[in-house]
This record gives C-alpha cells, sequence and structure tokens, in this order.
C-alpha cells in the first residue's frame, strides 16, 4: 500500500504569517483509499496546512505534488480541478435552498449555457438522490429545505457533493464537532463507507481521539507548526496517540501542571 | 426482554424516509409559502365585490384597479428579486421620477447636445441607457464598498429626487412638470407598446356580449392598459428565472448565504449588481408607461413606491435577510395592494387614508407570518 504513488504529497511546507511561523518544514504523504488523521493541539497549524492544500492560502516555501506532479494552487479552484474537495466548518449550505439545490449550487446541469441556462430539475434530484444513498443517507425528498436537515445529513450532503464532482482526497476539518453523539457516528459511518470506495483519500482534522481510532488508517501528528510522529494504526498504541496529540508533553506532566495553578 | 428487542429492532429497521409523511396535493398547496397572500387576495376580491361590487368590477372599475396593479407589480417584482438576494433598493422611486423626467424632457426640448428631434423610441432608450448605468453604480458600491444597501439607495434616493427636480428647473424654463405632450400613442408604435390598450380582444368580447356599453350605446372601455402586458410579461420572466434557471439558483443563494454561494463559484458580486440594474429597469417601464399613457411628468412622480414595493414583496414572502420569496407571492402582494388602494376611493363611506392603515397593518402580518416560516426551515434560529 505505502509503496504506491502518494495523490497528494507535500515536502518540506512552510507559512509564514509575517514573522510568525505557522508551518515549518512539514512533509505528509497521503494514499488513496486511506483515511490520514491530522492531529495536533490548538494552534498547531492543522487548518493553516489543509487551506493550501485546498489552494486558499499560498506556501511561503515548500512543494505540493499531485500524483508526483509538482503543483501549484493559486486558488481554490486550482485545487478542485485537482481533485482535492474540502468539507469547511460551515459547510458552505444555503438553509432555506433545497438539498437538491445546494447539491448543484454553482454546478448546475442545465439545457442551454450562461446563467440563463435552464436546469434540469428532474435529473439534479435523482442523481442527488442516489449519490446521498452511496454513502448512506436515503433523504426522502431531494426538494426539502438543508435547514430541516440534521448535522450529519449535511455533512453528509457536503461530502456527496465534493465527491460527485471529482474530488479525490477530501478534506474534513473538524467534521464532527458540532455535532451529537448519535450524528457523530453518522459521520464517522459515511467517512467509513466513502473509505470503502477505495480510490477517494481522506483527510481528516479532529480532536476526538476516539473518533480518529475508530476510523484512521494513518496519523500524523503536528506541533507547533511541525511534525512531530507520523505512523500507521498498527504501528502506534493509543498511549502514544494521547501524547502526542498533546503536543508531545506527558500526561502526568499535564497532571503536575495542573497542579501547580 | 422480548419487548425491548422487538423495539430495537424496530427502531433499526426504520429508514430516514419514514419519518417524512408523504401529504397529498392539496395538503402540499396549503403548505406552499403563499397560502397567506393567496387568502388575503381572496378575501378582499370578494369584500369588494359585496360592498362595491357594481363599481369595482365594471368594465372602467376593471381597467383601473389593473392599471395600478400593474404598476405597483412592476416594481415589486424588481423590489422581490433584489430582496431575495439579500439587498434592498430604496431609490426605485426616485428612479421613477428620474427616468419620466429625462423621457418627458427629451420628448419636448428634443435630444441632448441638439441632436434634433427625439422619437419615443430614442428617448426610451436613452434613459434606459442612463438608469441602467444609474443601476450599475448603486450596485458596484454597495459590493465593493461593503456598505448596507439600506444606507446606499437611501443616498440615491435623495441623489436622484433632487436631480430631477434640478433638471426639470434647468432644462424646462424653471417648471418642475411637463404636460400637453404630443399624444404618441396615437402616431408612433412604440409609444403604444407603453400608453396603449392591451387585451383589446377580451373588451371586445364583453361588449359583443352587451355588457361593456356606455351610456349612448357604443364600447365603453377599449381594453386595459398596456403596463399590464408589461407587468404580465415580467412577471413571467421573473417566475421562470427564479424557478428554472441556474441563474434563478444564484440568486436564491446569494441572498440565503453569501459565502457558501462564493466558495461554489457563484458569481455572487455580478448577481446582486445584475439585480440593482433589474430594478432600475422595472422603474424606467414603470415610468415610460406613465408618460405615454398620460403625456405628462413631474418632479414628485413615484414618491414612496419604493416602500410600497417593499411591502408587497414581503407579503410575497420576500425576508429581509434574504434566501426566501417567490413571484407567485409577490403578484399576490401586488393584487392586494393595488386593489384596496383603488378601491377605497370608490366606496364613499370608508375614508381613503385608510388605505395606509390598511397596507401597514398587513405588511406586519406578512412580516410575521414569513418569519414564522423562516424558523419552520431553519430549525428556530
Ligand atoms: N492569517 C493569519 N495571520 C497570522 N497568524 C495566523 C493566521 N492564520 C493562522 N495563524 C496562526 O497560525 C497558527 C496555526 O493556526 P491554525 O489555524 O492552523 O491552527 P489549528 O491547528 O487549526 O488549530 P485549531 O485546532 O484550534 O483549529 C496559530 O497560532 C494562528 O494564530
Ligand atoms: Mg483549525
Amino acid at each position: 500500500m505505502t509503496d504506491k504513488e502518494p495523490v497528494i504529497r507535500v515536502e518540506n511546507l512552510c507559512k509564514k504569517f509575517g514573522p510568525f511561523t505557522a508551518l515549518n518544514g512539514v512533509n505528509l504523504a497521503i494514499q488513496a483509499g486511506e483515511v490520514h488523521a491530522l492531529l495536533g493541539d490548538n494552534g498547531a497549524g492543522k487548518s493553516t496546512l489543509i487551506k493550501i492544500l485546498s489552494g486558499v492560502l499560498q506556501p511561503t516555501d515548500g512543494t505540493i505534488f499531485v500524483d508526483g506532479v509538482p503543483t501549484n494552487f493559486r486558488s481554490p479552484r486550482d485545487a478542485s480541478a485537482a481533485g482535492i474537495g474540502t468539507v469547511y466548518q460551515d459547510l458552505a449550505l444555503s438553509q432555506l435552498s433545497s438539498v437538491t439545490r445546494n447539491f448543484f449550487l454553482g454546478r448546475e446541469i442545465t439545457i442551454g449555457s450562461g446563467p440563463f441556462g435552464v436546469m434540469k430539475i428532474k435529473e439534479m434530484d435523482r442523481i442527488t438522490h442516489d449519490e446521498m444513498q452511496k454513502i448512506g443517507i436515503d433523504i426522502s425528498d431531494p426538494t426539502q429545505s438543508v435547514g430541516t436537515m440534521s448535522g450529519g445529513q449535511r455533512q453528509t450532503l457536503a461530502i456527496a457533493r465534493a465527491i460527485y464532482f471529482g474530488a479525490r482526497v477530501l478534506i474534513l476539518d473538524e467534521p464532527t464537532s458540532a455535532l451529537g453523539q448519535k450524528q457523530q457516528m453518522e459521520v464517522l459511518k459515511t467517512i467509513r463507507r466513502v473509505r470503502g470506495l477505495g480510490n477517494i483519500a481522506i483527510i481528516l482534522i479532529t480532536h476526538n481521539e476516539i473518533h480518529s481510532q475508530l476510523v484512521a488508517d494513518r496519523y500524523t501528528f503536528l506541533s507547533l507548526g511541525e511534525v512531530i510522529g507520523t505512523g500507521a494504526k498498527d504501528e502506534l498504541e493509543s498511549r502514544d496517540i494521547r501524547r502526542l496529540m498533546a503536543g508531545g508533553a506527558d500526561i502526568a506532566d499535564l497532571a503536575e501542571e495542573l497542579a501547580k495553578v | 426482554m422480548s419487548e425491548a428487542s422487538g423495539v430495537a429492532t424496530s427502531a433499526a429497521q426504520r429508514t430516514e424516509s419514514d419519518r417524512l409523511v408523504k401529504h397529498g396535493r392539496i395538503r402540499a398547496l396549503l403548505h406552499r409559502p403563499e397560502i397567506g397572500a393567496f387568502a388575503g387576495m381572496a378575501f378582499i376580491l370578494i369584500f369588494l365585490a359585496i360592498v362595491a361590487g357594481n363599481v369595482v368590477y365594471n368594465p372602467l372599475g376593471i381597467k383601473n384597479n389593473h392599471g395600478i396593479i400593474s404598476q405597483l407589480g412592476i416594481i415589486s417584482i424588481g423590489a422581490c428579486l433584489l430582496m431575495i438576494a439579500g439587498e434592498f433598493d430604496l431609490s426605485i422611486g426616485s428612479m421613477i421620477g428620474f427616468s419620466g423626467m429625462c423621457m418627458a424632457l427629451m420628448l419636448k426640448w428634443g435630444l441632448p447636445f441638439g441632436l434634433g428631434e427625439a422619437t419615443p423610441m430614442a428617448a426610451f432608450f436613452i434613459t434606459l441607457a442612463l438608469t441602467l448605468t444609474i443601476g450599475w453604480l448603486i450596485g458596484t458600491i454597495v459590493v465593493r464598498s461593503g456598505l448596507s444597501s439600506f444606507i446606499v439607495t437611501l443616498g440615491f434616493l435623495f441623489v436622484l429626487r433632487g436631480s430631477t427636480e434640478v433638471g426639470f428647473r434647468t432644462f424646462n424654463q424653471g417648471s418642475t412638470q411637463i404636460s400637453g405632450l404630443p399624444d404618441f400613442k396615437q402616431t408612433d408604435w412604440f409609444a403604444y407598446l407603453f400608453g396603449g390598450d392591451a387585451f383589446k380582444w377580451v373588451f371586445d368580447l364583453l361588449f359583443s356580449f352587451g355588457w361593456n356599453v356606455n351610456r349612448s350605446g357604443d364600447q365603453w372601455v377599449p381594453g386595459l392598459d398596456a403596463k399590464v402586458g408589461w407587468w404580465i410579461i415580467i412577471a413571467l420572466a421573473a417566475y421562470f428565472v427564479l424557478s428554472r434557471t441556474k441563474l434563478g439558483n444564484w440568486i436564491y443563494a446569494t441572498g440565503d448565504n453569501k459565502e457558501a454561494a462564493r466558495a461554489n463559484g457563484v458569481p455572487v458580486n455580478q448577481v446582486k449588481i445584475g439585480l440593482f440594474m433589474f430594478t432600475a429597469f422595472c422603474a424606467t417601464i414603470f415610468a415610460a408607461s406613465q408618460v405615454f399613457d398620460t403625456n405628462t411628468a413631474d418632479a414628485a412622480k413615484g414618491n414612496l413606491k419604493e416602500l410600497e414595493a417593499i411591502a408587497a414583496a414581503v407579503v410575497g414572502g420576500a425576508i429581509l435577510t434574504g434566501g426566501f420569496g417567490t413571484v407567485v407571492g409577490v403578484i399576490f402582494g401586488a393584487v392586494i395592494f393595488g386593489l384596496v388602494q383603488n378601491s377605497v376611493f370608490y366606496i364613499s363611506w370608508i375614508d381613503g387614508s385608510y388605505y395606509r392603515v390598511f397596507l401597514g397593518s398587513v405588511l406586519l402580518v406578512a412580516a410575521f407570518t414569513n418569519e414564522n416560516i423562516r424558523k419552520r426551515i431553519t430549525g428556530g434560529i
């Protein structure tokens, strides 16, 4: 598995915000069909890293390889053209519009081109329903408003949309953080099903150790802008994971620190 | 034990689609957001039939009602689309006065820069080019500055009204009105498009059935005002664009969640600028139908019309935060307000000023209803 060419590889990635170094020489390889958990404390640089991968920010230094080819993302459009689909925390959905209208927003199927192109609503409804079902959610009515869907269903909608429009790399930034227990489970199931498709790589950012252990195949730990550890699931023990997630500090140290307060 | 497992399996077998009850056609119709406006309109129609049916529903009453309704209808469609996209235009009324002035000045005093006589067509298209440019300017200022469109268009409300008065005084020998223009609609097909009659065949038919007859036995009313035709065309076009086209999807998305729309590649700024130009277009059509119908113009034309247009849009389900509203609803809204505004003057025992009381009350009821619908959809946020 690991000797395959990674879909995305970053080498020596640096990002400076003026005098502040947010990322300092990060290396990372993402394989198709794997869930790669990106873990680290608040401010470690996770969001900065994925913003670079999705074309929102430009790196100060370093290279991104897509299928082994060095690539420059000048805008989010470049990144999504290269097959990188990002599901942001706010999901980029409009609540008052229907599921279908959201699914196809900006990429409507139309007869005739230009803004006055007429939407093929029947076909769009059918595709939306089928694509959502593929990753496990049977929406009864594609004309229902997104505002009436649960948080987990919305997450699934955003994921289904990214995949349908050609994402080979799916970036999920804390997809479970705002959800209740049951809906967190729903999202984890969705991640599993997407992984099961086999050809899609998933980058999962989470602060939840249990979630990462449930679905991740590989881990990368960031701390203060640098990679402090990486490894496949079977190479790491949960104690290591917990320690690395906290930025390398031992839990005992944390307890000591707490005691000092 | 067996009971507990029974509950568990039935819960596991239920799917998401079981949770949404499928309703029949009629239930679905009753749940449409326009149903309140429709009920209001039906009530008004019946009420007027009872208290003043003979004057409101005679041929002349029908013509006059439709004139007022369609005028309001034209601008409220523009206001509604813009509100769905999350913006506001308070300059519609002043734009009506301004474009009426431009057309009438050219028709009376000739084209600018001494380029000779102005035909109705030239006067209309030069004015339209000017108003579309102003619409574009308003839209550009709103999207570039990030200022609320409420403030920007309030500015243009004053600027345009003032410019209209100054324009009249400067180019019309100090007078702020023009009357007695030649009756272009008799001689010019283009002027007839705006000032002439529409649906003449219906009124011819009514005459042949012996209803549309005046005291001397001739045909009484020739037809509806041409602006009724414009209202229908603009409404059909707006309905089609909003519900069927890509642009319609963009308009809703722009008003609902601008950042989401932008992230999905929707040209949010162009959508907004285009809609500011569309309200300017609607105001120009309003003014043209007034100028070519009455052969007059004055600096106060269109005063307060922007607020009536916004009120009709609210009755049509539009909410101030954007993302919601329908053309069908705004048509009902225009019918309600137009009908009442015109009819109260026929009914001697009702003080005409009750129109404003009525307008305000209906506006509040509609706003409450819309808010409830929005809460139902977004789960109460
Ligand atoms: N535009 C910016 N300008 C200056 N500093 C920034 C900017 N964006 C991020 N930073 C800084 O870079 C560091 C990394 O931020 P980042 O958002 O990547 O952290 P994170 O790992 O995603 O944290 P969290 O878990 O809280 O989401 C932080 O210290 C942050 O303050
Ligand atoms: Mg973050």
